[in-house]
């Protein structure tokens, strides 16, 4: 066995954590946090990058796994209290400040019983001290201003203080490192607050060690020291930045990355010229997420948006769908400009559909797989003179799709409930077969699905575009633009940086 | 395939009888209220007392369907009593001088009241707690202004006829009644309109990517209900031949448990008008029940209060929602 190494303070081995017995979220990860560093743990969504966290910090217990603090081995804590006791505490993404509080309550806010004297709160005490701790961290700000007045950068700076903070007054010996966890701390930050907290962070590391969770590769490779790579539930690689050099692409593709041997080459690149448009952008703005983004749609072609999470994609398709409005630009259908501010059913009514892979977003679940494919078809059931759903016309379009799909369900009156992920996937793309919009986005369609479902709604979504439906697909899984594009827009911060074939998409990815 | 056979397997027993609570629940119910005040009072079923829960239940249905389609969709209205007592008012104030012609502008008060509780929800974002019951708190108001608080005496005796004629044995308020449920229950299982409701109510993210205008949804839902409310006013007028700005009073609650004892969460996307006939039953037999053994209002408040909360207890879908408010 391995000692753990000297300057190793944290280190967790071989972590496994199942959900339901089903979906393995993390297979014996291993990974460590030096004294006074910044480690990242990147990854794609759903890598389990949260999931590892939340173990350590005791809001989840996992199957498997050990832990070690300072070389010694612990078990792990039990809930977020005791974690704070051996030094690790968590700065989550999001609705962790209390805006209406002032800056010195917020940092004592769950310790005031430490500053209670004759019954009375010591005010004065907690303001001096929350002065001087915000000196010794560096974070400009007035003690005496409310949460919501200061930039969101020191907002965050100071919950990184308060997370100290908290582990100073909780933890069991007093010259612990506390261990802060980032989860992913810049995603409600723009650019430049993003490096003012970055700065910050560099000063504070004297302090403590951060576990930096993100998933933007520049500021990974610029401000942590060594990375850890997490993908599908498993630590592909390490890097150690001080003694291996890397360029952004490698770590791109350790994020995302697949062998080539999984690239099926199904689709031939279509010639586009003759084609007429169905769909055309022209730079789409919707500042904060993406900017003059253009493009046109063929009839009977697909085009994807890839790139990593938050590279603003998903935005772009949800702004097509009608979920998001867009401030500038100009949308197009069939030469009839869209308003920016359309909802998603006007949007139908002009032939675009739009498909979720997100379970129970989109379908009825406590409603029969029969009404589920109906209700966006509504008027092929409705009886012609008067309008009342004739339910025979309903049932026979239900079997007919669970017959095509080969959903697995007793009949067309079952529940949605009740079936398992990737038939209720089926239904939601049945329901679309069904329909026939002009335009199909495919937002992350498979997600969470198994390998031979997945196959079979590849086949169908295939069939689809032969029809002639168009479709956009969005999604964090490489292999399906290979499958079902035609066209493949990179996208980076919110910019198509450059237009692929699907040949040079897979040269591309497997390089 | 050990999946589907699970899938398919008989239910036992128990557990069919647990999956369906939410119907054989109320039927219980019913039978227990009947067989309890039949033993105390062993003319509740005489010919006279099926009258008296017949008048009781009748107008209350109407609004209560009205009111079910509005908790379906996940909203709620509080204006439903006093759209009523409005027009009721409206009748008795205005018969002398239009006549029968009180009876569509009443309703079309209504619905323009019902129209804009839609609005507020649907166009200005305002919960449909505090819209309707702002509007009511309007009504109200208008109801005061009206009839200077005077009890009012409706004379127009084809007016009250509309109620009042006995038809096979029955006062044709009944079949209004369940003529009305009839209809609802067709417009809820039956109609695109009905499976929008379901649909807004059950899930309503989804409802908008399902082709479905939530916004013109909610606004035909609420003047559904106002238009329902209106007719249960002017039928009410009819049966009562008067009344004055209590009208209404005290009935929210009621209103409220008959739907939900009926089967309709407050969740929204289940139940339905079908379910809240044995809702209203149980409300109003309770309700009649008492005052034929001339039990205080106090104690049938209370009654509907607790019954109102334990009904919402056992039907809410605790499972899906994350925050109350």
């Amino acid at each position: 066995m391995v000692m753990p190494m000297d300057d190793g303070l944290l280190e967790v081995r071989e972590v496994s954590k199942t959900f339901d017995r089903v979906v393995h979220a993390l297979n014996d990860v291993s990974i460590e946090a030096r004294e006074n560093e910044i480690v990242g743990v990147v990854g794609e969504n759903g890598a389990g990058k949260s999931t590892l966290m939340k173990i350590l910090v005791g809001v989840y217990s996992p199957d498997k796994g050990e832990m070690y603090h300072k070389g010694k081995k612990v078990p792990f804590p039990r809930n977020p209290k005791e974690a704070a006791r051996r030094g690790i505490s968590i700065v989550y993404q999001e609705n962790g400040v209390i805006p209406w509080l002032k800056v010195y309550q917020f940092l004592f806010l769950g310790h005031e019983d430490k500053y209670i004297k004759l019954m009375k709160l010591q005010m004065d005490k907690m303001r001096e001290q929350a002065c001087s701790i915000l000196e010794e961290f560096h974070v400009a700000c007035n003690v005496e201003s409310f949460m919501h007045e200061l930039p969101l950068s020191t907002q965050k700076m100071v919950e990184i203080a308060r997370a100290i903070l908290g582990v100073r007054l909780e933890s069991e010996d007093t010259d612990t490192t506390p261990i802060i966890i980032l989860d992913e701390p810049t995603s409600p930050l723009t650019d430049d607050e993003s490096k003012e907290l970055f700065r910050d962070l560099l000063k504070m590391k004297k302090n403590a060690s951060f576990i930096f969770i993100s998933h933007i590769i520049p500021e990974v490779m610029e401000f942590t020291d060594r990375v850890h790579v997490l993908r599908d539930g498993n630590l592909v690689a390490q890097y150690d930045f001080s003694k291996q050099k890397m360029t952004e692409e490698d770590l791109f593709r350790a994020i995302v990355g697949r062998k080539s041997s999984e690239y099926i080459s199904r689709t031939e690149e279509k010639k586009v010229a003759g084609r007429k448009v169905v769909l055309s952008a022209k730079n789409l703005t919707k500042s904060g997420h993406f900017y003059d983004v253009s493009f046109d749609l063929y009839k009977g072609t697909c085009m994807g948006f890839f790139g990593p999470a938050g590279s603003g994609k998903s935005q772009i398709i949800r702004t097509i769908a009608g979920l998001l409005n867009f401030d500038e630009g100009e949308l197009k259908v069939k030469d009839q400009e869209l308003k920016a501010d359309e909802l998603p059913h006007v949007r139908l009514a002009r032939g675009i559909g739009y498909f979720s892979g997100e379970t129970g977003k989109e379908l009825f679940l406590n409603w029969s797989i029969a009404k589920n494919i109906s209700i966006i078809n509504m008027e092929k059931i409705l009886g012609k003179i008067i309008p009342v759903i004739h339910f025979n016309a309903e049932r026979k379009m239900a079997e007919n799709i669970v017959k095509k799909l080969e959903i697995k369900a007793p009949g067309v009156g079952t529940d949605c409930y009740s079936l398992s992920g990737g038939n209720k996937q089926k239904v939601s793309v049945g329901k679309w077969l069904e329909r026939n919009p002009d335009i199909l986005l495919l937002d992350d369609p498979t997600i969470g699905i198994d390998v031979g479902a997945r196959e079979d709604i590849y086949e169908v979504l295939l069939e689809m575009k032969k029809k002639g439906i168009s479709m956009i697909l969005v999604s964090d899984e490489p292999k399906e633009y290979s499958v079902l594009c035609d066209r493949i827009m990179f996208v980076r911060e919110g910019r198509i940086q450059k237009v692929l074939g699907p040949e040079e998409f897979r040269k591309v990815m497997s390089t | 395939m050990t999946r589907e056979k699970i899938l398919t397997r008989p239910n036992l027993s128990v557990e069919w009888f647990r999956n369906n609570t939410t119907t054989i629940g109320p039927i219980i119910f019913v039978i227990a209220v009947v067989a309890i005040f039949q033993v105390i009072n062993p003319s509740f079923l005489s010919y006279q007392g099926i009258i008296t829960l017949v008048y009781a239940m009748s107008y209350f249905l109407i609004a209560a369907c009205g009111l079910t389609f509005v908790i379906m969709t996940g909203s709620f209205d509080f204006s439903v009593p006093n759209m009523l007592k409005l027009s009721a008012l409206i009748c008795v104030l205005y018969i002398e001088k239009i006549g029968l012609l009180v009876i569509p502008v009443a309703l079309l008060v209504c619905l323009v009241f019902g129209f804009i509780n839609g609005l507020l929800l649907a166009r200005f974002r305002v919960p449909s707690f505090l819209a309707t019951l702002g509007i009511s708190i309007v009504l109200d108001g208008i109801a005061w202004y009206l009839s200077k608080g005077h009890l009012q005496i409706m004379q127009d005796v084809k007016f009250r006829s509309l109620t009042t004629t006995f038809i096979a044995g029955f006062p044709s308020i009944l079949y209004w009644g369940i003529g009305i449920w009839i209809i609802c229950t067709f417009l809820a299982l039956a109609t695109a309109f009905g499976r929008r409701t379901y649909a807004v109510g059950g899930n309503l993210e989804g409802a908008g990517l399902s082709d479905i205008n939530v916004a013109r949804q909610r606004i035909y839902v609420f003047m559904l209900s106002g238009f329902l409310s209106g007719l249960a006013g002017v039928l009410y007028m009819s049966q009562m031949g008067g009344g004055s700005v209590n009208i209404g009073a005290d009935m929210a609650i009621p209103l409220f448990a008959s739907v939900v004892a009926g089967g309709t969460a407050l969740t929204g996307g289940v139940g339905g008008p079908h379910r809240t006939l044995l809702g209203v039953i149980i409300i109003t037999w309770i309700q009649a029940g008492m005052s034929m053994l001339a039990i205080g209002n106090d104690i049938q408040m209370l009654t509907f209060g607790l019954i109102a909360i334990g009904m919402s207890i056992a039907t809410i879908d605790r499972k899906r929602i994350k925050i109350v408010k």
